[in-house]
């Protein structure tokens, strides 16, 4: 019996540690007979903490939403071999179903091997494309042949075929070149680099040596956010391990090729997640972006040539490298190829990380693997690429999964944020949210940036505060154009995404907001007021115990009465309220 | 090195491989404007202003780094790139608190650079003063005793105590180059062949006489009166702006080769097509030289005068025998000369009837308390009716009583009669100074505006006519004080001249970048009050003509000018930031928003950092760390909070910083400033 305890950070903060340990214990005490292990992030975050009990014969039981108290029960069961005992905790057909749908490459071992043990990756065909590579004389032009075979393009968002940049790289004349990975993901509900860290370290690891190879780099950096802690631990310890076992260091698998490797933990500037930011950042200066040309192909890291890809982009590499480039190419459509990770966030009710081959529909994503709306709502718009990119409308959720048919929407494929909302998002606010983002991240470095973003901001939120003004529409369709003309990095080139996609798709929502002084979706909480339904209000006190600021009044089991001159428009009545008798005007 | 061709704006230059796009068109004198760009230090792109557009490629490029490619076909002023540079420059202005000029200077209606002649004056470089001054205005010794100073009224030093005496700082500069033996000339641009014909020879004929002049034109100025000077001479009297003054002045202007013809009236000495056809551009200065009728019973009688009239019948030595007593009608500048020429005229009493207040008088302070000095009797709220005879002459006038109501469009309150309330004033003569306007007779041929005042752009000066131009009283609005007119003529003179090479470029107002400014800036200021000009005595003057004010003594006058705050931005002149933004025709408050307001920064005791005037482009810090290897200037927080701010703590400061300047001098903007 062996029992896997998921622990990606999800996992972990839904108490799957507590589970761990309860188990650990009984072990030890000698009350429970079974290896116990861990693993990352299997995608099912909603289900968490998830216990994967591995039988003998090697069946799967998959227990979810396992709290500490559910322990004492796994133990009975598993001793007394009485799985009856833990039905209510299986896994329903239809959440089991979620992992059928997907076609797992860069996820392929998260959730499955323990991501502390190199043996559990190597056992999985890990380290073996680098072995293919070394020991079957593959070049670096054939290593770059095969992942231009692939179709492989750039994860991080931008789409930029993989293999230019490894060959510019490569015919780039030097003494000294890098390789760097950029796991800087910053995009607010983006958690995809993330799971691939703290669940398979060693593939990130793999396919950075296989790019290190391609390109003829002898030094390769992690760029990682420090808020990605267990990310860092799991990799440092990686790192250790192939090193102990030569797949890192000095003539690795006894071939002539050398590589480090080391962690760089980042200080949380979103925008260093832009390439010749992160450059400036590794050098120990301020993260601002450089001029491109030069590009780090040419010019990168202390002015050598340099090659930075995203992790999901490394992810991908040995199992193109192990399977052939021709099989990745297999999947997908015309444009793009392989797969792809998403991150669903937001009112969805099966959150979690999906892969899914390139070529499936939005409605796929989000209605089979996700489930559809939480709350019986009604979907409005999801958004694409985080503050990068942009919403897509309810008409549009047939588009495919393409980096040239998403774009065609005004959002882009992004490095794989998927935010999902529903009829009570206001589609003003969402715009204001990313800006409000990306203007709090602007580094300040260009004028169109720097204050491109923070008068767009001004504007939105006198729109939502009902000062919005005739013309503003207009002029903040004047400024987004502007500032993506204008601005020096993909951060302001893209920041105005947001606006113009919702401004596109939802401008009656806009004119409702500055004409109207109405808020559509309800959420703006200068333009709403709050009432009590008095026929549905049955007087059960919850609201007015709730109320921060004692807004609330009358006399229990009668109706009750928000007072609109002390009401703050918290809308936390409305959230509590069971009868649906709290009324947004 | 190989040389390869590019197409800029459609014009096929060569550069050499390897270079930007900026430096090819540098080299081939097409300007691409950039505020963060310097050849000294290594590229930054932090602007956005230099980007231009290249054939095949969607997005904008920044052409300091982009490299010119062979076939590259460029362009630098298209509308999607003056959109771009446009809403960067209205960016950079909504968080960017400056204050380019003086307020002296933007509230004067030529745009007289007071402030730099000012303080011309107090380093005793009386020639330069006039040389700043002839800029824009070519008669400093009269209009300095006569302008109603606009300047004045803004100068921020009546927030400490009293403003700066520009006007007569104006009029003393003037009369020590009167009085030199080589009077300030301007530089005349060769001749062009041109022929200008200006009709009358007041401050706006003057004034444009003179810039025409000087652009290499060549100027005659034809005048109906027997001498030059229009108004200044018939219209302000003796003991204000002496004749000689004119005099002087005229033949300044006449000694650059204006030629100046007499008495000669259009209509009548010569036809206004004659005029027209004969010559390359006509501007029309006539002025407004008739009195307005106020239409009571009387006003036909014999005593009765239109203030002008009557100032320019004195002028022309006619004998004027105004009687005892003389009432004046009016409460405009007009009116004080006319009461106060009746005065020296030996009349023993002289009213000035006005049907408002004190407070509601359009003319000077300085003039009605002068007037009252002389005993000029002020009968306010007082408005006559008729003007009473007695053989045929006039006897007395009969005057009503008002009150004020309600305010009327011009803001001042509305004067009411008061019911009933009547009374009779024993008169010898009765002077209308209540307004005047031009009398266009023999100008049939150009479109006159409802006023019936001559209709012309305020931008180009254009009449309906192609080639004739026109400005001051005669024009638009009507009658306004002489440096308005002088204003208009300078800017038309300018119009002009391109006119006559063959464009069509209006006037453009420029943009300025100002600030408000409150007593509490001031406070710590130490006060010293403005000197005091020395003048005759009422007793002594009211019996005669001779100038009232006897002017500054070299010592005053340098002592006055060292008074003047240096308003203004010192960079004024060098910043690329307010050059590039007229260039834009920026609008910067539509996107008005949340302004900076920082505390100046001392680099060191010769180095101050303004923030709010700094634009982030990045120079003086690359400078310091790649040219002079100090590191002593950083960038402080992120996003639209981002300053430039010493690296390290004062006394490193002090101990790195060689002082030498360089920041200052890469500074694009006056953010930066050597103390």
């Amino acid at each position: 019996m062996k029992i896997v305890v998921g622990q990606g950070s999800c996992g972990i903060a839904a108490g799957a540690s507590k589970v761990y340990n309860e188990l650990d214990a009984l072990i030890k005490a000698g009350n429970l007979k079974a290896d116990l292990t861990i693993t990352g992030c299997i995608g099912m975050c909603y289900l968490e903490p998830i216990v994967d009990l591995y039988l003998d014969d090697g069946s799967l039981t998959r227990l979810v939403k396992v709290s500490q108290k559910d322990v004492q029960t796994i133990a009975q069961a598993i001793n007394e071999s009485d799985f009856s005992l833990l039905s209510k905790l299986e896994v329903s057909q239809e959440d089991k179903e979620i992992l059928d749908k997907q076609t797992r490459i860069a996820l392929r071992h998260c959730g499955v091997i323990d991501p502390m043990k190199i043996e559990d990756y190597i056992e999985d065909q890990g380290y073996g494309a680098l072995e293919k590579i070394l020991k079957t004389g593959m070049t670096q032009e054939d290593v770059i042949e095969e992942i231009k075979l692939s179709g492989l393009a750039g994860r991080g968002g931008a789409g930029f075929p993989t293999w230019f940049k490894w060959n510019a790289a490569k015919e780039s004349k030097a003494d000294k070149k890098y390789l760097i990975c950029n796991a800087d993901e910053g995009d607010p509900g983006a958690f995809m680099d993330r799971a691939v860290i703290e669940g398979d370290p060693h593939n990130l690891i793999e396919g950075m040596l296989i790019g290190a190879y391609a390109m003829g780099a002898d030094e390769a950096v992690v760029y990682v956010r420090a808020e990605y802690p267990l990310a860092i631990l799991r990799l440092e310890n990686a790192i250790k391990q192939a090193t102990a076992k030569g797949y890192l260091g000095d003539n690795i698998l006894g071939s002539n090729f050398s590589c480090k490797m080391r962690i760089k933990a980042g200080a949380g500037a979103f925008v260093c997640g832009e390439e010749t930011a992160l450059i400036e950042s590794l050098e120990g200066q301020r993260g601002m972006p450089r001029l491109k040309p030069p590009f780090p192909a040419a010019a990168g890291y202390w002015l050598k040539p340099s090659n930075i890809n995203n992790v999901e982009t490394f992810a991908n590499v040995p199992w193109i490298i192990l399977n052939g480039g021709g099989a990745f190419a297999a999947m997908g459509t015309p444009d793009s190829k392989g797969t792809k990770v998403f991150a669903l966030t937001g009112k969805i009710s099966k959150g979690g990380l999906v892969e899914i081959p390139m070529g499936k529909t939005l409605h796929d994503v989000i209605y089979d693997i996700g489930g559809g709306i939480r709350d019986n709502k009604k979907f409005k718009a999801v958004q694409m690429g985080g503050p990068s990119g942009g919403c897509i409308p309810e008409e549009k959720l047939s588009t495919v999964i393409d980096y040239k048919k998403l774009g065609e929407t005004g959002a882009i494929m992004g490095s794989g944020g998927m935010v999902v909302m529903d009829e009570s998002t206001c589609m003003v606010g969402m715009a204001r949210f990313f800006l409000d983002f990306t203007a709090k991240e602007s580094c300040g470095k260009c004028v169109h940036c720097r204050l491109g973003t923070k008068r767009m901001l001004e504007i939105l939120d006198r729109i939502v505060k009902g000062e919005g003004k005739d013309g503003d529409i207009e002029l903040l369709e004047e400024l987004s154009i502007s500032v993506k003309d204008g601005a020096l990095c993909g951060l302001g080139q893209t920041a105005p995404n947001p606006v113009l996609t919702t401004i596109r798709y939802f401008r009656d929502e806009y004119e409702a907001h500055i004409y109207d002084k109405k808020c559509p979706a309800g959420e703006c909480s200068a333009l709403v007021t709050y009432s009590i339904d008095h026929d549905k209000c049955t007087g059960c006190s919850l609201c007015a115990r709730k109320c921060p600021v004692d807004a609330i009044s009358g006399q229990i089991k009668s109706p009750y009465t928000i007072d609109p001159e002390i009401c703050i428009k918290c809308g936390d009545c409305y959230k509590v309220c069971r009868f649906d008798a709290v009324k947004i005007n | 090195m190989s040389e390869i061709k590019v197409t800029i704006n459609g014009v096929s230059v060569t550069g050499k491989s390897g270079s930007t796009i900026l430096e090819i068109a540098t080299e081939n004198g097409i300007h691409i404007p950039t505020l963060c760009y310097d050849e000294r230090v290594k590229l930054y792109g932090a602007c956005g202003i230099c980007t231009v557009e290249v054939e095949g490629i969607p997005k904008l490029l920044r052409a300091c780094s982009a490299k010119a490619t062979d076939g590259m076909i460029i362009t630098t002023n298209s509308d999607r790139i003056k959109r771009s540079r446009k809403v960067a420059l209205e960016l950079l202005l909504s968080d960017h608190t400056g204050d380019c000029r003086g307020p002296c200077m933007l509230n004067c209606p030529a745009g007289t650079d007071c402030q730099e002649y000012v303080k011309l004056i107090g380093q005793g470089d009386y020639k330069g003063a006039v040389r700043v001054i002839k800029e824009k205005l070519p008669l400093p010794s009269s209009i300095g005793r006569v302008c109603p100073h606009p300047c004045e009224d803004a100068c921020r030093r009546q927030m400490v105590e009293d403003p700066i005496a520009i006007a007569w700082l104006k009029s003393f500069a003037g009369d020590a180059d009167l009085a030199s033996d080589d009077t300030f000339r301007p530089d005349i641009e060769p001749d062009t062949g041109k022929k200008v014909a200006i009709i009358g020879g007041g401050p706006a004929g003057l004034t444009a006489a003179y810039f025409l002049r000087t652009m290499g034109h060549s100027v005659v100025i034809l005048e109906a009166m027997p001498k030059m000077g229009g108004m200044l001479r018939y219209g302000i009297p003796q003991y204000r702006l002496p004749k000689d003054v004119v005099d002087k002045e005229v033949a300044e202007i006449e000694s650059l080769g204006v030629e100046m013809k007499n008495n000669v009236r259009i209509g009548k000495d010569i036809s206004f097509e004659e005029i027209q056809s004969s010559y390359d551009a006509v501007v029309v200065a006539i002025g407004a030289w008739t009195s307005s009728p106020m239409g009571i019973k009387g006003e036909e009688l014999e005593g009765v005068y239109g203030g002008i009239d009557f100032l320019g019948k004195f002028a022309l030595g006619e004998t004027i025998n105004v009687g005892e007593k003389v009432a004046v009608v009016g409460g405009g500048n007009t009116a004080m000369d006319a009461c106060r020429t009746a005065v020296r005229l030996g009349a023993k009493e002289v009213y000035v009837f006005y049907r408002r207040t004190r407070a509601e008088m359009p003319a000077a302070d300085i003039e009605i308390e002068e007037a009252q000095e002389e005993g000029v009797d002020f009968r306010f709220l007082t408005n006559p009716v008729e003007i009473l005879s007695k053989d045929g002459k006039v006897s007395g006038v009969k005057v009503q009583k008002m009150e004020l109501g309600e305010p009327d469009s011009s803001g001042r309150r509305r004067p009411v009669a008061v019911e009933g309330a009547f009374e009779d004033i024993e008169l010898d003569s009765f002077i209308m100074a209540i307004g005047q306007y031009a009398n266009t007779d023999g100008f049939d041929a150009i479109e006159k505006t409802g006023w019936g005042t001559i209709s012309a752009d305020e931008h180009s000066f254009r009449t309906s006519i192609d080639n004739v131009f026109a400005v001051g009283d005669a024009t638009n609005n009507g009658a306004d004080i002489a440096i308005a007119a002088i204003g208009e003529a300078h800017k038309a003179a300018i119009v002009i001249n391109h006119f006559l090479d063959g464009a069509d470029i209006p006037y453009k107002k420029p943009y300025y970048v100002k600030q408000e400014f409150t007593q509490e800036h001031f406070e710590d200021k130490p006060k010293q009050h403005r000197v005091k000009m020395p003048h005759i005595s009422p007793e002594e003057r009211k019996t005669n003509f001779e100038e009232i004010v006897l002017g500054f003594s070299e010592e005053e006058a340098r002592k006055e000018a060292s008074r003047c705050l240096d308003c203004g931005c010192h960079d004024y002149y060098d910043c690329k930031l307010i050059r590039y933004s007229n260039d834009c025709d920026v609008e910067p408050e539509r996107f008005e928003g949340e302004k900076h307001e920082r505390e100046l920064i001392e680099i060191n005791p010769k180095i101050e950092h303004n923030p709010d005037k700094c634009v982030l482009c990045g120079l003086c810090v690359r400078v310091c760390e790649e040219e002079v290897g100090k590191n002593v200037l950083g960038l402080l927080n992120r996003g639209f909070d981002s300053v430039v701010n010493p690296m390290f703590e004062d006394e490193q400061t002090q101990e790195f910083c060689t002082k030498c300047g360089k920041c200052v001098e890469l500074c694009p903007t006056g953010a930066l400033k050597l103390l």
